[in-house]
């Protein structure tokens, strides 16, 4: 080799192929995304996140829950995301829209959280009840103490004082992160149809199980 | 196969070395400074797995920012000055000129520093931009892309400057990460950062980006070490060199297209995957003609520069076969998202670690005069160091696979599932203790050798060039 | 080996060897055949899970098709639950039992499990005055009309009210048949101008 510009307009072209294929090829196709309508409900999922949730968002992101949690569910047959009742359905680019981070994670030492909300709501946990866990630790779960401030009782308890947490006098509240973080935790939720995630079954069931 | 040597040997040359060995070994020396900083908090951070209370109480230490800045600390701070350095020096030996420009080593030398310093701190108070191999924030991104361009020119010099017109596959590896390294990074700032994309587009940007750091940046370097060293100690031409070539595009070409396998099932469009799929059978071409071209490093293992970067090679080559194999989807479906993609990412950033390691044994000497104080530890770091490797890549392959069989039989807890990957967490650590102790020794025996060779040139000049060689 | 002679040597390396021997030289047909072997499964795996490179297909074993995707449809049950969530709740209750002596129950009620066309009359018109479930008398002023009709303020579609009725059909213990779009859409065509119907004249449906 001993063109010089020829080498570096293959290096250029090597990654600008595969920056252009890649990159731009797929923010043609998601890079428009809008909501989808449900005729049959009536309104336009996902839903926009409230202010508060994005807020929850970032410090999910800075404290770096994403190594141990992921926010994707894989389709119902390919492990065991339906069976763990993580979702319905598979994930699909357009539930994350309205998300300025998707936190789609690597790691699962802990349970998939995409739906995180629609569960605590069928299991009729409060906020109370998912800041009290984040205080406390849950199961292989640190506890996250420093999102709670102690503070001296001054007249009126507060309303979100966590319930026996600091000697009398005292009392524990969460912090406004504690209280983002949690709000976007109860806002994952990924339970509408959208007409992409429906599953497919496949005409011949027999061959792909050989995939 | 000989070839006729010059019988005249260059005058100068290691004179000429060491006018330009400041800056080189400024870039070592810091790289070592963060490889014993990152493994160190890698080995906090593989504690905290299995013993969750485990400094959780301290917001900077949580076991999601101490894993981002371990992560950068041996990515950017260990690999990116490293690299840097051995990426300069074959350059500037294959150039046949010292190289010029230092003044840009040092000062993006002291900049990417900076960079990846203000980095971890930035880390720990919450900062990170949230990506995996990219978790800098946003402040020192364009700082850290100043400083590579600075510390690339000499390098760039180094090509254009060169003094024969023929190229040698060790420029060309070389040449190209110090290039494309910039490009591939900019785009990700700007379209995850500072203009970012919508939604899950950034999960496919971000996986890009993982990858290119690797092939197009990491590999290359190693691969430019390992090209050009491996004559040096034989003495002898590579083997069915003709190839070289195709190997070196083929790298560059399907290399870059991997990063979807991170993405298999994940919401982004099918064909994200199955083209990494496919292309991660398309690049084990090149890795084919690696092994064709540097066979000799695993036939005669005298030498224990020679060891490293055996070792290092061969982790390379099987890393890319585990790479390929645990792409498909029948075995991804177990091992994604488990501590098996730690082993991977461990495989492959160990093997540049190895030959970057040997490298700098070879060439400090050669930058700094004398020779090494000990040839004992270095022997010692290099058993440390691979068995180590071997144990931590193991014991983690082992967890994931454990845990991801684990994670798809539903009737299985979370508790255990950590209870039954306990064991070999465990073991995983004592393995990453023995790295950092390796590399610990690897860092003083390198502080003992430059702070002598400053005595001694303080006391005497002139010096007299270096002959030895550690191998 | 020094720097000069490295470059040196390779480049001639490089140019590769006259063959000068006639020697056969088999590893570039090795490799070519290699090469060829991974682009070919490379292509062939392309090929079958690339989905055609659609942004909408998110499994890899699907092919877009012309028009709608083939996916499977709903099951009415998990529609129903939801229109039902949506609507029906507010009076009837999520358990189905209703309000003593204002809003009827639908668990166990002879009209949900009995008569569809009656059954489907009452969500597609709506309904008026007093009604008797199960011996009790319900007496809730009335219950709007849910279908596509003149001054209905719902309207569900065929679709909806079916799923929707096939779920109370076979919800909290009634074990009845499902319940068609065709079904709704006969009753909803049968009766083109009606307004709210009453207990007696629902009982003159069959």
């Amino acid at each position: 080799m001993k063109n010089g510009p020829l080498f570096f307009l293959g290096l250029f072209s090597a990654l600008g192929i595969s920056w252009a294929g890649l990159v731009i090829g797929i923010n043609t196709q998601l890079g428009g995304l809008s909501p989808y309508f449900d005729e049959a409900q009536e309104a336009a999922f996902p839903a926009r996140i409230p202010g508060i949730a994005e807020q929850g968002l970032r410090v999910y992101r800075d404290l770096g829950c994403a190594s141990c949690h992921t926010q994707q569910v894989r389709r119902p047959g390919f492990g065991a995301d339906q069976a763990r009742g993580w979702g319905e359905r598979q994930s699909v680019a357009r539930d994350y829209i309205y998300q300025s981070q998707p936190q789609l994670g690597t790691m699962r030492i802990g349970p998939d959280l995409a739906n995180y909300g629609t569960r605590a709501e069928e299991a009729g946990r409060t906020p109370a009840a998912v800041l009290a866990d984040l205080y406390n630790g849950h199961a292989g779960m640190p506890a996250y103490r420093f999102l709670f401030a102690q503070r001296k009782l001054d007249g009126e308890p507060s309303a979100k004082a966590l319930v026996g947490g600091a000697p009398a006098g005292y009392e524990l509240v969460p912090t406004a992160r504690a209280e983002a973080l949690v709000a976007y935790l109860l806002s994952l939720k990924q339970s509408y149809d959208l007409p992409e995630a429906m599953p497919y079954e496949p005409a011949d069931s027999t061959k792909e199980a050989a995939q | 196969m000989t070839t006729a040597l010059p019988t005249k040997v260059q005058p100068g040359a290691d004179e000429n070395e060491q006018a330009c060995g400041g800056p080189l070994l400024l870039l070592i020396g810091s790289g070592l400074l963060w490889l014993v900083l990152g493994s160190a908090l890698a080995l906090l951070n593989l504690i905290q797995i299995y013993t969750p209370a485990f400094l959780a109480d301290c917001a900077w230490f949580t076991y999601g920012r101490l894993q981002a800045m371990q992560e950068t600390a041996l990515l950017y701070g260990w690999a990116g000055n490293a690299g840097l350095a051995v990426a300069l020096w074959v350059l500037s030996r294959l150039g046949g000129a010292p190289l010029r420009g230092t003044n840009y080593i040092v000062a993006g030398g002291l900049f990417w520093n900076l960079g990846v310093t203000l980095a971890l701190v930035g880390i720990a108070a919450g900062d990170a931009a949230g990506h995996a191999a990219f978790q800098l924030p946003r402040y020192v991104q364009p700082l850290l892309l100043f400083s590579f361009a600075a510390i690339a020119v000499p390098g760039v010099l180094a090509w254009t400057g060169r003094r024969n017109a023929s190229t040698y596959a060790g420029q060309w590896y070389a040449v190209a990460a110090l290039f494309l390294f910039p490009w591939f990074f900019s785009v990700a700032s700007v379209m995850l950062t500072f203009a970012p994309v919508r939604g899950t587009l950034q999960a496919v940007i971000a996986t890009w980006y993982a990858q290119n750091l690797f092939s197009l940046w990491l590999a290359p370097v190693a691969l430019a070490a390992v090209y050009y060293l491996l004559p040096k100690l034989t003495g002898r031409v590579i083997p069915n060199y003709d190839f070289a070539v195709y190997g070196f595009w083929s790298l560059l070409f399907f290399g870059c297209w991997l990063g979807g396998r991170h993405l298999i099932g994940a919401p982004v469009p099918a064909w994200v995957s199955t083209m990494a799929i496919a292309n991660a059978w398309v690049v084990l071409f090149h890795h084919i003609i690696v092994f064709f071209n540097v066979r000799d490093l695993f036939r005669s293992g005298s030498g224990t520069v020679m060891r490293f970067l055996a070792v290092g090679t061969g982790a390379y080559l099987l890393s890319a076969v585990v790479d390929t194999a645990f792409s498909a989807r029948a075995l991804a479906v177990v091992t994604q998202f488990t501590y098996f993609q730690q082993a991977q990412g461990q495989l492959a950033l160990g093997a540049v670690a190895l030959i970057l390691t040997g490298s700098i044994y070879y060439m400090t000497p050669r930058l700094a005069g004398g020779v090494w104080p000990s040839v004992g530890l270095i022997r010692g770091h290099f058993l440390a160091f691979a068995i180590g490797f071997v144990l931590l890549v193991a014991s983690l392959a082992v967890a994931g696979w454990i845990q991801g069989s684990a994670l798809n039989d539903p009737a299985v807890s979370f508790a255990q599932i950590s209870e039954r990957t306990k064991v070999w967490l465990q073991l995983a650590t004592a393995a990453q203790a023995m790295l950092l102790a390796a590399h610990a020794v690897f860092a003083l025996h390198f502080a003992k050798f430059i702070v002598g060779q400053m005595a001694k040139c303080c006391a005497a000049r002139p010096l007299l060039a270096a002959e030895v060689t550690v191998s | 080996m020094s720097d000069d002679t490295i470059v040196a040597a390779h480049d001639k390396a490089a140019a590769g060897t006259p063959d000068t021997h006639a020697q056969y030289r088999i590893l570039p047909l090795v490799l070519l055949f290699v090469f060829s072997g991974f682009i070919f499964y490379a292509g062939a795996y392309l090929g079958r899970y690339s989905g055609r490179f659609s942004g909408e297909i998110f499994d890899e074993r699907q092919v877009p098709t012309s028009g709608q995707p083939v996916v499977a449809a709903i099951d009415p049950l998990v529609l129903g639950k939801r229109q039902y969530a949506l609507a029906c709740v507010t009076c009837h209750m999520p358990n189905g039992q209703g309000v003593p002596n204002l809003y009827p129950p639908l668990a166990g009620a002879d009209w949900v499990t009995g008569s569809e066309e009656r059954l489907i009359a009452i969500v597609v018109h709506g309904l008026k005055g007093p009604i008797t479930v199960n011996g009790n008398v319900y007496s809730a002023a009335a219950m709007p009309a849910f279908g596509q009709v003149p001054g209905g303020g719902y309207n569900w579609s065929d679709e909806r009210i079916a799923a929707v009725l096939t779920y109370i059909r076979q919800e909290w213990g009634n074990e009845a048949g499902p319940i068609t779009a065709q079904q709704v859409a006969a009753v909803r065509t049968a009766h083109p101008d009606r307004k709210e119907w009453t207990e007696p004249e629902l009982l003159a449906l069959p």
